[in-house]
């Protein structure tokens, strides 16, 4: 009974505050270029919204296209429930539970491809190859993260794994995450979530067909995806696991919006790659967890 | 009943089944799944209990006596033959019918059952010479399944690129049984682990299973054969036939000693199949052809498993090394399982619209719901995602890769590396998967033909629903599958002894269970919303283009396009481009193929060299008597000096 709370109560705030994210990027994304911008919680009206509203679907779409978004949905909260919050542990450790986080990540890209094809349309194609190609050399930084964290802490268990801090590898582990967090979660330089010109983009080019409650669901999902990334870089870098928990929950939350507000900088002040060198940009993000990994080796795992 | 009468009674029904593939084809389809039942049953026994039958006999066959052994090893793959090999014989009577196919439907019923019973003897058989002779007819039987259609150019020459394959890895294992029984002096087999002097035959074993398993660089057989063989038969080569290739390889590399660099040499193939393989994958536009270069990639994941359960057992006790390798054999279960339903898939896709090119279909799902469903489910499987049982078994090796990485020695430096390209593979494999379902079954029909298909009947359906159902369970519940890995494990390795479950496993399974359920209610939650808040139907939105047509959907080429580019060094994908002219361009055309790298740039060159020098070779026959009788007396003259020479000192 106290597990099941424990997890309701767990679910509940990564949910309710997923959202926040994107409202304080824009936010920082408007106080650079001197405007108001919208408020922190737009992104709550607009689920709201677009929950309540009705749905156009495209006559070639197979029922996979509502159940697409849902699936997706549905496998973030469960990658979120994976990751410890602060000082507060999952109730589900266990080892191995990191590759069932990248296992649910990818269930997630496979799910949204999927559906992003189900219309038809040429430009939807587009961004699904672009997703699920730039998804590889994220994915090979994202283990090898992993795989420095792990040597570290000598764990295969997330819990434990984020416990420490990544010690000699930080600073290049917290480059190379940012720079995964940035291209997984389509924000500048690797896609610009504030245009709208089809042929330049990743992730809003695979939703161009959704509407109504299975939009709030792919908006929502990317929201929780952002606060995955941004706890999982917090907690990778920082030794936020031995830190008592009320100093734990604050420490998580300021380096957290440290992370809205560098992606919110990076947004302002950067313009978008060319599609021909986001790869090399990747590589970069995994050629940083690649030396974190080897520092972490060198100083002899901690 | 022991199971050795179980074994007599399935050997008996396959035969008998054989008889029946003439006249009976419903006696065929009986005999034949009470063959597969009656052979399933002591391989779970044996899976379950653990423990080891053996049986011998004075009579003799080529001269050596019977001998047969079902451990754990044997019992494990015995098992995939008896499941995979049911289902697709249930599929085969439906996709292979006498009033369609009435000259080869017979005879590939009886191929059919010499393949199964051949296939059963390979894995229970202890004695060399008879392992010889089983692994050379059930060869030779699934040469002439694969070439049912010999009416047919490609199929004709696929087949001679099998047969010929086939035979080379034939010599090697000649090469291998015969120095193994003039080393120990007979052709029995078993346990030998003490004797090291044996370890170098296991580079002949490599090759010769290799070949089999459709390892890299060793598989330029695999892609055609599989490719243009008739679907269940395609199902059954690689759900089944090429993991014999997978089980020489364990069995003796548990039996024999093996050299020190083996692990690392099969380790290296593994990843390097697993990468290129997917890599290729992704660069076809024929949907058989694509299912088979991720034979090749899933191959290489079992390798992987096994090569660094090799290495973790020359290191002595490593606790990492049977995790890997349990992820390995767990594979092979897998694989077999999800590459047999997405070959039945294929050839369901195949049967309703005549065509394997995937930029002729699209849309299928509203005609096939039941086989898209099936296929999709199949592909998310073979990709690696969670609550599937392609998770489970990359899990496992994962696992084992992260424990090594945090352990001592030169190993910790593999198996990085090993588990960075092995995430690349999955997501790459999903990459290609997202792809074969899009192009295949979403969108709308690119052709008349995949307007016209419709679902194939219940004796295909059915079959696909099973092996879909069993990809489900082992991804559910992994912990009741795991005793049967655990006692393989030991059977390969006797100091590996796995008693319980490993606790992540079980932990593991109730997040799949979890996963499942949640999605599902998600979906229907979702569904229920979109319901309530009403739908309204529109074209889809193509950038406010008024007119969509289907041939304006994205293709399998252009999706691929951003990997294949990066894997272009290799892939070597050859075009052929119309660019379009002038102001009022009347046509253009863009085409790609991407051919097999190894066959067209290593095998043929040094096969047309060969063949020159043979052809030079030639000259010297000329049916010219004078010159015949002027060899006969140079080759006189010759000998004469040699032993004269000789014959001085």
């Amino acid at each position: 009974m106290r597990l099941a709370l424990e997890l309701v109560g767990r679910l509940a705030l990564w949910l309710l505050l997923a959202p926040l994210l994107p409202g304080i990027i824009n936010r920082v994304k408007a106080w650079v270029a001197g405007r108001r911008g919208p408020p922190v919680l737009q992104l709550y009206y607009d689920l709201g919204r677009l929950w309540r509203k009705g749905v156009v679907l495209s006559t070639a779409v197979s029922p996979g296209f509502v159940a697409g978004p849902a699936v997706a949905w549905v496998a973030l909260a469960g990658a979120a429930l994976l990751l410890p919050v602060g000082g507060m542990w999952p109730a589900e450790v266990f080892r191995g539970d990191a590759v069932l986080f990248v296992g649910l990540l990818a269930l997630a890209r496979y799910v949204t491809a999927g559906a992003a094809l189900d219309p038809g349309s040429a430009f939807e194609g587009m961004g699904a190859a672009r997703e699920v190609s730039y998804a590889v050399l994220a994915e090979a930084a994202i283990i090898t993260a992993l795989l420095a964290l792990s040597l570290k802490s000598h764990s295969v268990a997330l819990a434990e794994m984020l416990t420490p801090s990544a010690g000699a590898g930080a600073v290049l582990l917290a480059g190379g995450l940012f720079t995964v967090l940035l291209a997984e979660n389509c924000r500048v330089p690797f896609d610009d979530p504030a245009t709208h010109l089809e042929l330049t983009m990743i992730h809003e080019v695979m939703v161009l067909d959704h509407s109504g409650p299975p939009l709030a669901a792919i908006l929502h999902g990317a929201a929780l995806k952002l606060l995955i990334f941004s706890v999982l870089l917090a907690e990778a870098v920082l030794p936020i696991g031995k830190l008592p928990p009320l100093a734990a929950a604050g420490t998580l939350g300021a380096a957290v919006l440290a992370v809205a507000v560098g992606a919110g900088l990076v947004e302002s002040l950067l313009a978008r790659l060319a599609f021909r060198r986001v790869p090399l940009l990747l590589t970069t993000g995994f050629l940083l967890c690649l030396f974190a990994l080897l520092a972490t080796w060198k100083g002899g795992g901690g | 009943m022991s199971p050795g009468a179980w074994l007599l009674v399935a050997a008996l029904s396959v035969v008998g089944g054989l008889a029946a593939a003439w006249r009976g084809p419903r006696a065929w389809l009986a005999l034949t799944l009470l063959a597969c039942g009656a052979a399933l049953v002591p391989a779970v026994t044996t899976l379950a209990g653990g423990g080891t039958w053996e049986w011998r006999s004075a009579v003799l066959i080529g001269g050596e006596p019977v001998h047969l052994l079902l451990d754990g090893v044997s019992a494990f793959f015995l098992a995939l033959l008896a499941v995979v090999g049911g289902a697709i014989t249930i599929y085969a009577r439906g996709y292979w019918p006498d009033a369609a196919h009435p000259r080869s439907a017979p005879a590939g019923r009886a191929w059919w059952n010499l393949l199964l019973l051949c296939l059963g003897l390979v894995l229970v058989v202890a004695n060399g010479l008879h392992f010889l002779i089983a692994w050379e007819i059930f060869t030779v039987a699934a040469y002439f399944l694969i070439t049912l259609e010999r009416q047919k150019r490609e199929v004709r020459a696929a087949g001679w690129l099998y047969l010929a394959a086939s035979h080379l890895s034939m010599v090697c294992l000649f090469a291998f049984f015969a120095l193994l029984a003039a080393r120990t002096g007979g052709w029995d087999l078993g346990p030998m682990r003490g004797r090291t002097e044996l370890a170098p035959l296991f580079w002949l074993a490599l090759v010769g299973f290799g070949l089999k398993a459709g390892m890299f660089p060793l598989h330029v057989w695999l892609p055609s054969a599989h490719a243009n063989a008739p679907s269940h038969v395609s199902a059954m080569l690689s759900g089944v036939t090429l993991k014999l290739g997978i089980y020489g390889l364990v069995r003796f590399s548990g039996w024999l000693p093996v050299p020190a660099a083996a692990g690392w040499v099969v380790a290296v193939l593994g990843v390097a199949s697993a990468v290129l393989g997917v890599a290729f994958a992704l660069g076809q536009h024929d949907l058989k052809r694509l299912l088979a270069y991720h034979s090749v990639e899933n191959i290489g994941i079992i390798l992987i498993g096994l090569g660094f359960g090799l290495i973790a057992a020359a290191q002595g006790n490593a606790a990492w090394g049977r995790l890997a390798f349990a992820g390995g054999l767990l594979h092979v279960w897998n694989h077999g399982l999800f590459k047999s339903l997405l070959f039945l898939g294929a050839g369901s896709v195949l049967h309703a619209t005549g065509t394997r090119e995937m930029s002729r279909l699209g849309g299928l799902w509203r005609a096939m719901p039941w086989t898209a469903g099936c296929f999709v489910l199949g592909a998310a499987a073979i990709s690696g995602l969670p609550p599937l049982n392609g998770f489970v078994s990359e899990w496992l090796v994962f696992l084992g890769l992260f424990d090594a990485v945090g352990g001592p020695g030169l190993s910790a430096w593999a198996a990085g590396p090993a588990a960075i390209l092995l995430g690349v593979t999955g997501a790459l494999a999903l990459a290609c998967f997202v792809k074969v379902c899009g192009i295949v079954f979403l969108g709308t029909a690119r052709t008349e033909a995949a307007r016209r298909a419709s679902e194939c009947g219940p004796l295909m359906r059915g079959p696909m629903l099973g092996l879909a159902v069993a990809c489900i369970a082992i991804g559910l519940a992994p912990v009741l599958f795991w005793p049967a890995v655990a006692n393989a494990v030991a059977a390969w390795q006797p100091a590996w002894q796995m008693a319980a479950a490993p606790a992540p496993l079980a932990a593991l399974g109730a997040c799949h269970a979890a996963l499942a359920f949640a999605a599902t209610l998600g979906a229907i939650l979702l569904w229920r919303r979109v319901r309530q808040n009403g739908v309204a139907r529109a074209v889809t939105w193509d950038c406010g283009y008024a007119a969509p047509t289907p041939r304006m959907q994205y293709t399998a080429g252009s999706f691929a396009e951003i990997i294949t580019g990066w894997f272009g060094w290799i892939l070597r994908p050859q075009r052929s481009i119309d660019r379009p002219r002038g102001l009022f361009p009347a046509q253009a055309s863009h085409a790609e193929h991407t051919p097999e790298t190894v066959l067209e740039h290593v095998v043929e060159p040094v096969g047309g060299a060969v063949m020159q020098v043979a052809a030079a070779v030639r000259r010297l026959q000329h049916g010219r008597l004078q010159f015949y009788i002027l060899y006969l007396v140079v080759g006189m003259a010759v000998l004469a000096v040699l032993v004269i020479a000789g014959g001085g000192r």
